[in-house]
């Protein structure tokens, strides 16, 4: 690929404008790891005020485009023009000094120190080039988080300021994350998959700070993979795959299938999934189910080859019901019955000897070991079972029982003795939904299934959704994944304060009507 | 569009003021040792009315020294999320070499010129630590551990196991140079000795260090993720060697104050009170896995142990019962500071 197929960059020479002149532009940028090839000859720029979407299934090149561009890693060949000028790549300071700020996924916060200090340290590192024998001018590191959390919208009250960020909500880090990075007169603004941990209000809240960044004449770039998001956001796609740029487009002239196309090399299905449910009796009922401060009484019940939805927003207390139907955080009060037998569920022994199958939300830090192999992942909850001779755990039946499990659920690798931590994060989750798959659930709990998953994945995991619902199985999925919930479940529940507040049949439900459910009706009838 | 910032977990709803009370606490954990060495006064006073003395806050103050010192360098390795065991054998290396050095060969080498040659050989003796622990990205505690032997075989293999009896003049004159003598009432003389005022200075030094630098924000940037430090441009390798250099410097000091306290120069001297110093620490409200802590809270830790080291006697309990006793504080406070973790 050469540079000049870069489609919005205008030809460029003395005569053009300084304003003509992109902030950043890389040309026939190459970098390897090992045998690996990871960006293959990739140019493209970005002008100041506008907004970008860097969109790719994982392994596609994105990660390392974006760490060239702050500087975390040098590229092998090819050049970055920083205001037309050549800069042979930069250390994060340098980086940070050319107005560039990256808002990682996992948002990069300091845990134990302050919102101010989040904010404000990264100026001042800027000042002193690095250096950490300087003084630390708090009452200008207070001054610039002040002027930073004004601009997203977050309190600039001393408490606040004061707090430290691991008592914020994730919706306020993620907004202090954006604030640290416009402190220090950002000309770029990198969000790395931005909106994976948050719910739909807080990504248009997240909108609105992005729109007020861009009349600042900031650039943005979001990294991503959520197509709806895209769409919502719009400005200019440019679309990566196996280390190449195949596109770069205006995001409103295509379809969301267009679009999927180009990252994935292949049509995806929008339609449903759900397709001629053949549900029985019922499987699971839940009577008035409540925890003190989380929820109350809540009542449902699944049908065997159901599929039912429950959303709601962050603190609507889906969460909390999750936890509390897998035995993590149980309930005090209700009663839950299954296949017509009263349970009690008070820790996840109990949900997995009832025939209750948990896939929690976040499967780094509650499912997964990442550096067991996948093996070792899948047969966890079933050891007992593969007791052989003198009691211990027969390593030929673990590992069929794992083949078996990865090739029924197309996980993609060559061997199951690899450690889970190299798969990618669609994988990953099918490896956690596998485990469970081995003790036979009855009902299985999805709490968020493809959070972090890239789309061709996605795809997969709703396939197995939908084959486990038609064998019978009841299959409750917690998500805020609206187009989600409306392409799997024949119904969808929402919850509003703790309270299961309305349910919907999900055929032919529009996501307007669920979205409107989901904030509450007084506020959805008044923006409408 | 702020009512996002505003979104807390949901709260819980009737809190009784007791309740409110102790999550304040657990929030401020070295209120929590404070509380400890209230009641620790207020049982030893009221059983034995000679606590209540001059003297006797004298002797705490003056024991607490080489501790205090010690426990501030423990409490900015453990901000930056390290953990360093060596520094007892810097202490005794410095100690005893510098000891050796000035009555062999200058016995009227001034106090000053003793402090630099120890904060000298302690600062270079930790930076080595901090060389290792970056270098090899090992874990901190297994470095320290091989180096605390490695600097205590050396200094008793070649540097050598005699005991100075008569340490250099102006070592002696230092110890015994007094900031406040006090005349009890029953006639009795008490002084508070003027090193003291070096844990005085090594604590304003280290809070100005920690509170009022990049570098005291870098500590404890490290101590909460290194990965996420590193990302953000604080140097890592600065970080490392600074902690355990700044670490190996105070115990460098502390080990000139424990002879002249002590006007004796024993190369066996001070292992062993490693836990010691890290219990203090740690009860002063540093959490073990790094990323917090306080010079204020350390102090109060050191004062802690130290009361009950020194006056659980004065009440009838046997030494070896004492020590049952700081166990307890430190599961006690262990709990009591965990809990604050949990949701």
């Amino acid at each position: 690929m050469q540079h000049d197929t870069v489609a919005a960059t205008p030809a460029r020479g003395d005569a053009i404008p300084a304003a003509a002149v992109p902030f950043i532009e890389i040309r026939d940028v190459h970098k390897s790891f090992g045998g690996v090839r990871a960006l293959k000859g990739v140019s493209f720029a970005i002008e100041p005020g506008q907004i970008y979407h860097l969109m790719g299934e994982n392994g596609c090149g994105k990660s390392t485009l974006i760490k060239i561009l702050s500087g975390a890693q040098p590229a092998d060949s090819g050049d970055i023009l920083v205001n037309g000028r050549p800069s042979n790549g930069f250390s994060p300071v340098e980086a940070l000094a050319a107005g560039i700020e990256t808002v990682y996924q996992d948002l990069s916060l300091l845990p134990n120190l302050t919102v101010a200090e989040n904010i404000g340290l990264t100026q001042q590192l800027v000042a002193s080039s690095g250096h950490l024998f300087r003084r630390l001018d708090r009452s200008r590191m207070r001054g610039t988080a002040e002027a930073a959390l004004a601009t997203v919208g977050l309190p600039t009250t001393s408490g606040f300021l004061a707090t430290r960020i691991d008592e914020l909500p994730i919706a306020s880090r993620q907004l202090v994350a954006i604030a640290r990075a416009i402190a220090s007169d950002a000309r770029l603004v990198i969000m790395d998959e931005p909106t994976t941990a948050l719910t739909k209000r807080e990504v248009d809240n997240l909108i609105a700070v992005v729109n007020r960044l861009r009349a600042g004449g900031v650039a943005v770039l979001f990294v991503t993979h959520k197509l709806d998001e895209c769409k919502s956001i719009g400005g200019r796609a440019v679309i990566m795959r196996d280390g190449q740029k195949v596109a770069e487009v205006d995001v409103a002239d295509h379809s969301k299938a267009e679009l999927g196309f180009w990252m994935t090399g292949k049509m995806l299905d929008e339609a449903r999934y759900r397709q001629a449910p053949k549900t029985g009796d019922t499987l699971i009922a839940v009577e008035k189910l409540g925890r003190r401060a989380a929820f109350s009484d809540v009542s449902f019940s699944v049908r065997k080859g159901e599929i039912v939805g429950i959303t709601g927003l962050l603190d609507s207390g889906r969460n909390e019901l999750a936890l509390a139907l897998a035995g993590v955080r149980p309930a005090d009060a209700g009663t839950i019955q299954l296949d017509g037998a009263a349970v009690t569920l008070k820790d996840p022994g109990d949900a997995i000897a009832a025939g209750i199958g948990y896939v929690p939300e976040d499967r780094l830090s509650e499912g997964l070991f990442l550096e067991k192999s996948i093996e070792d992942n899948v047969v966890m909850a079933v050891l007992d079972r593969l007791r052989g001779a003198l009691g211990l755990v027969s390593a030929r039946r673990s590992r069929a029982l794992a083949e078996a499990t990865i090739a029924d659920l197309q996980v993609a690798t060559p061997d199951v003795t690899r450690p889970v931590q190299s798969l990618s994060g669609g994988n990953q989750q099918r490896v956690l939904i596998g485990r469970w798959l081995t003790i036979h659930p009855k009902l299985l709990i999805l709490h968020g299934p493809t959070v972090g998953v890239d789309v061709g994945s996605k795809d997969t995991i709703f396939r197995i959704i939908q084959r486990l619902a038609d064998e019978g199985m009841g299959v409750v999925i917690i998500s805020d994944d609206l187009p989600e919930l409306l392409q799997n479940c024949d119904r969808i529940l929402v919850m509003r304060k703790g309270r299961l507040a309305e349910s919907f049949e999900a055929e032919g439900l529009a996501e307007e009507t669920l979205y409107g459910a989901l904030v509450d009706e007084a506020r959805a009838g008044a923006a409408r | 569009m702020t009512d996002i910032a505003t979104t807390q977990p949901v709260p819980s709803t009737e809190r009784s003021a007791f309740l409110r009370a102790s999550y304040w606490l657990l929030r401020h954990p070295p209120v929590f040792t404070l509380i400890l060495i209230v009641l620790v006064c207020l049982v030893v006073g009221s059983i034995n009315p000679d606590f209540w003395q001059v003297s006797n806050l004298f002797d705490i103050l003056r024991a607490s020294v080489v501790r205090g010192l010690f426990a501030l360098g423990v409490l900015v390795v453990l901000a930056s999320g390290g953990l360093d065991v060596s520094f007892t054998a810097i202490a005794a290396l410095v100690m005893y070499s510098v000891t050796m050095l000035a009555t062999n060969w200058m016995p009227g080498m001034p106090i000053a010129v003793i402090l630099a040659l120890a904060t000298f050989g302690g600062a270079a003796l930790g930076a080595m630590n901090g060389i290792l622990v970056d270098r090899l990205r090992a874990p901190s505690l297994i470095v320290t551990i091989g180096t605390q032997y490695v600097i205590r075989g050396f200094l008793l293999t070649f540097v050598g196991t005699a005991l100075f009896m008569n340490i250099p003049g102006s070592m002696e004159a230092f110890g015994k140079l007094a900031l406040i003598r006090y005349v009890e009432p029953n006639g009795a003389i008490s002084t508070l000795p003027a090193f003291v005022l070096v844990l005085a200075v090594a604590a304003a030094v280290t809070w100005w260090m920690l509170e009022r630098t990049l570098i005291g924000r870098a500590i404890y940037a490290v101590g909460g993720s290194p990965s996420v430090a590193e990302r953000l441009g604080f140097s890592l390798r600065t970080v490392h060697v600074f902690v355990f250099a700044y670490a190996g410097l105070l115990a460098g000091i502390a080990g000139i104050m424990h002879v002249a306290s002590n006007r004796l120069a024993n190369p066996f001297d001070l292992a062993g009170t490693e836990l010691d110093v890290i219990a203090a620490v740690i009860l002063g409200g540093a959490r073990i896995t790094g990323g917090s802590g306080s010079v204020g809270g350390t102090l109060l830790g050191v004062v802690l142990i130290t009361l009950v080291n020194n006056v659980l006697i004065l009440v009838g309990i046997p030494t070896t019962l004492q020590l049952a006793i700081i166990g307890g504080f430190i599961v006690l406070a262990g709990a009591a500071f965990s809990i604050r973790r949990r949701p």
